[in-house]
């Protein structure tokens, strides 16, 4: 079943393309994601990321439910803070989402997952509350997915749009922290944070506003009278991708360990505690026989590697393309590549096959830019 | 007949009087023993934007149902077959530096090569009525 994010008829409004992704229908574009991508880079866009998860958990045993959940230590993540990525694994060790959580306060978090996990996450979590035996009372977790809408801000212009929105005390948001329920147009929003995925949030300025649908589609309207230009989710993508961000279902499954996709910032080494983190310490003490490594292409080259091509070192496979997409910055295509942990040769020469053919590529640590 | 704008959900797409489809979301202008191809306004936007075409050589055979050109899309690459047997005449080379033509105009500037053929048999393509019912058939489904 295809579900409309509910802003759909708003974004029409303001030139969007509806297209699929991960089960939703939202704007791919505003009719030219290139240029979507380079006003985040030079100036200010928003994007509406409705499509991503939101949870709210509350109770007594929050944090310590979700201690032993995820990948990383949560007593360093401070109130009004988020704790940056963290991974949910199997078992096994392999990597079933990653997640964005908001300490509010102990008994109260909040959780961004990604499009195609909405239900799934939260089964899995619901089914590790039972195993641990914890009462749904001091564990309450809500999907607001459907309720609630997330407006992204981002590019070196961001301020003006903030300001132009009435939101008070942005201007000393550290990267990840957040303001908890914000006057934003003069009404109540859950919060507005500093954060992103295109990048700019760490390069100049990115925001992302948490709130109801009606407030999100006046909050929508409002950024672009600023001077914000929307911009679609295929810009979402190649801004990511020259940050070499991962995508989770083309980057990473249940299939891939967070050593071997060197996801170091969800992870904190060492960390017993949490589902499949014995075997992160395993794979990190016995080594992984592949690594997640960029892939750039001369510049010019618009042959855009796709999920699954092949990178080689001479006659030899030594891996393949999880993502790939043309960097607007850098005028060339660019990959997030699987090679042999034996042949991960940064900084050296290897091929590519798109389509057939073999193009030169240079093997790279992101971010490209 | 006049052009016909199918609109869905999803988006609105021109499909232009005068020219023949095919399933494959090609358009085809019939002139003598040539025709020219490109892709519709509906392909283009399923592809989204796009920045690179590859072309074949004018001069190439090809044959019915081969792919001739590729489109590369920020989204996706996609084919360009062509419905007869014959020989490249002339492509786009606007293209090589401008692919974004095809999605300014599908049907116009974004026209893609042009093939001589001797067997043109226009009962293997769709008119604009046909192919207007088929995009809404894909877009409802």
């Amino acid at each position: 079943m295809v579900r409309e994010v509910p802003l759909l008829e708003t974004q029409k409004k303001l030139g969007g393309n509806p297209g699929e992704f991960a089960g939703w229908l939202t704007s791919l574009d505003y009719g030219n994601p290139i240029e979507e991508h380079l006003a985040t880079r030079n100036a200010v866009t928003v994007f509406d990321v409705s499509h991503m998860g939101r949870y709210v958990l509350k109770g007594s045993k929050v944090f310590e439910f979700l201690q032993k959940l995820v990948t990383k230590d949560l007593s360093k993540v401070k109130e009004n803070s988020m704790s940056g990525p963290v991974l949910l694994l199997n078992e096994d060790g392999g990597i079933i989402d990653d997640n964005m959580l908001y300490r509010v306060k102990d008994d109260l978090w909040l959780a961004v997952v990604n499009a195609p996990n909405v239900e799934s996450d939260l089964e899995w979590m619901l089914k590790w509350r039972e195993k641990l035996g914890y009462a749904p009372s001091d564990v309450d977790i809500q999907n607001v997915t459907y309720d609630t809408v997330l407006i992204a801000v981002q590019g070196p212009k961001a301020p003006e749009v903030m300001e132009a929105l009435g939101i008070k005390g942005f201007e000393d948001l550290k990267i990840l922290q957040f303001l908890w329920e914000p006057e934003v147009l003069g009404k109540k929003a859950t919060l507005v944070s500093r954060s992103g995925w295109t990048g700019e949030e760490v390069r100049s300025h990115g925001f992302e506003i948490w709130t109801t649908i009606d407030h999100g589609k006046e909050i929508l309207l409002k950024a672009v009278e600023a001077g914000a230009k929307p911009a679609g989710l295929i810009a979402r993508d190649s801004l990511r991708l020259e940050m070499g961000y991962l995508l989770v279902g083309s980057d990473m499954d249940e299939s891939t360990n967070p050593i071997e996709v060197r996801y170091w910032l969800a992870l904190t080494l060492g960390k017993t505690e949490c589902v499949g983190c014995d075997k992160v310490q395993e794979a990190y003490e016995k080594g992984v026989s592949r690594f997640r490594v960029g892939l750039k292409l001369k510049k010019g080259v618009r042959k855009i590697p796709r999920h699954g091509d092949k990178v080689y070192a001479g006659n030899e496979v030594i891996g393949y393309v999880t993502s790939g997409g043309y960097s607007p910055l850098l005028n060339r295509a660019i990959a997030l590549a699987y090679v042999k942990s034996s042949h991960a040769y940064i900084g050296f020469k290897v091929n590519v096959e798109v389509r057939g053919k073999l193009y030169s590529a240079k093997i790279q640590d992101p971010p490209f830019i | 007949m006049g052009d016909i704008v199918v609109k869905t959900k999803i988006g609105e797409y021109l499909v232009k009087d005068g020219l023949y489809y095919t399933e494959s979301d090609e358009w085809v202008k019939v002139e003598g023993d040539t025709i020219t191809m490109g892709v519709t306004d509906y392909a283009q936007k399923k592809l989204r934007y796009i920045v690179n075409v590859d072309l074949p050589e004018p001069g190439t055979e090809v044959s019915a149902g081969e792919p001739i050109a590729t489109l590369e899309s920020v989204k996706t690459t996609a084919d360009v077959y062509t419905p007869f047997d014959g020989e490249v005449v002339e492509v786009n080379e606007e293209l090589i530096d401008s692919p974004d033509l095809i999605n300014k105009d599908p049907y116009g500037a974004g026209w893609i090569l042009k093939i001589k053929t001797s067997n043109i048999d226009t009962s293997k393509l769709l008119t604009p009525e046909k192919y207007a019912e088929k995009i809404r058939a894909a877009e409802e489904a």
